[in-house]
């Protein structure tokens, strides 16, 4: 057969990589283009033969992917990932036929459809390849998405305020998005209550998260939070009912 | 029942109808796509892009041959139509999808201010 012209050499991507399966093989519409290993990383899927060439897919071109152990489908378990792209190839017979076809969608030329295979050596690495791509997936959104008014850059923190009445009470963030949204103050709060925290394993303290006297001071300028010194035996007639 | 941990996000699934979609995770259903290829299994997670991911599937390409793949994700852009079971609820579906939400939102409490205890309740 001839080579594929579309292949490429170039380096591994060094940043993002979310998943990294060596001696994987690449099957595309049936073909094998060798095995290599497959680069699951956030800017884009890449995968590279061990002779050093290879090919990357943009997520934004993938339609889907899926785990197939389905042996009567494809012999081998693989990750299978639909691109909605063209690469050169010699003619399959899977290649849609246009002429005398009226029954196929005639969308088939707007539509390129490319599919690719994924065949690791080692199978159960699959679960992992999977959803490393669902995540970098994730990242990439369909820019198109004229069907949404998803424009919720900067005024999403403000509807979010704007539910919670004044706006003056703390949002609940998780994660790293938390974390960009802390101010300066913020910040150094944090780190004294993470530095408090760590001490706090002594009796001084009834309970963890009891603030001191100086920190009460400091959250009167932000944040409006009731907190009240701890009186020994304060809590024991509290109605717990969660 | 899962929110996203984002804050986008959930701005998104609740003023739209991914909402719906995302209530669907652990039924089974039929996604139809775009290029009319169906995929029919149980829905594990629908993100505020829909992208949808489904587990234990049915897929029928557009030639018509079945095949069964254990996972699937689906770009929200290739999503034709996501049919609903029969035996789900739309508005209740809606309505819990929208209480997760601000079960995470006011988490700190709807009034100003923190209470160190639990407002008394009927015992």
């Amino acid at each position: 057969g001839g080579a594929m012209s579309f292949l490429k050499r170039f380096s591994p991507p060094a940043e993002g990589v979310r998943h990294q399966q060596p001696d994987t093989e690449a099957v595309l519409a049936g073909r094998t283009l060798g095995a290599g290993t497959l680069y699951i990383a956030e800017s884009r899927l890449s995968w590279l033969e061990n002779s050093g060439v290879g090919f990357s897919l943009d997520y934004p071109t993938i339609s889907l992917h899926a785990v197939s152990r389905d042996l009567s489908a494809y012999p081998w378990e693989h990750l299978y990932v639909m691109v909605n792209a063209k690469f050169e190839e010699e003619e399959t017979k899977e290649a849609p036929m246009a002429e005398g076809e009226e029954e196929e969608d005639s969308d088939d030329d707007a539509e390129p459809i490319a599919e690719f295979r994924f065949v690791p050596s080692d199978k159960s690495a699959l679960e992992a390849m999977f959803s490393a791509m669902c995540e970098c997936q994730a990242l990439h959104p369909d820019p198109d998405d004229d069907d949404s008014d998803n424009d919720y850059e900067g005024e999403e923190y403000d509807v979010e305020a704007r539910e919670l009445e004044q706006g003056d009470i703390p949002s609940f963030y998780t994660y790293e998005e938390g974390l960009s949204h802390l101010t300066a103050e913020g910040q150094a709060t944090l780190e004294r209550l993470e530095g408090m925290l760590a001490q706090s394993v002594s009796a001084q303290y009834n309970m963890a998260g009891v603030r001191t006297e100086d920190s009460i001071r400091e959250f009167e300028d932000g944040m409006e939070v009731d907190i009240a010194p701890v009186v020994a035996g304060q809590f024991e007639d509290a109605e717990v009912d969660h | 029942m899962e929110v996203s941990h984002s804050v986008k996000e959930r701005t998104i699934a609740e003023n739209s109808l991914v909402i719906l979609l995302q209530g669907l995770c652990g039924h089974v259903t039929t996604v139809d796509l775009r290029d009319e290829s169906t995929a029919t299994g149980r829905v594990t997670n629908v993100d505020a892009f829909m992208n949808v991911r489904l587990a234990e599937v049915a897929f029928t390409d557009r030639q018509g041959t079945v095949s069964h793949l254990d996972e699937l994700f689906v770009t929200g852009r290739n999503v034709r139509y996501v049919h609903i079971p029969d035996e789900v609820d739309i508005r209740a579906t809606i309505e819990r999808q929208l209480q997760a939400i601000h079960r995470v939102r006011y988490f700190g409490g709807r009034d100003k201010g923190r209470k160190e205890f639990p407002r008394a309740k009927n015992k």
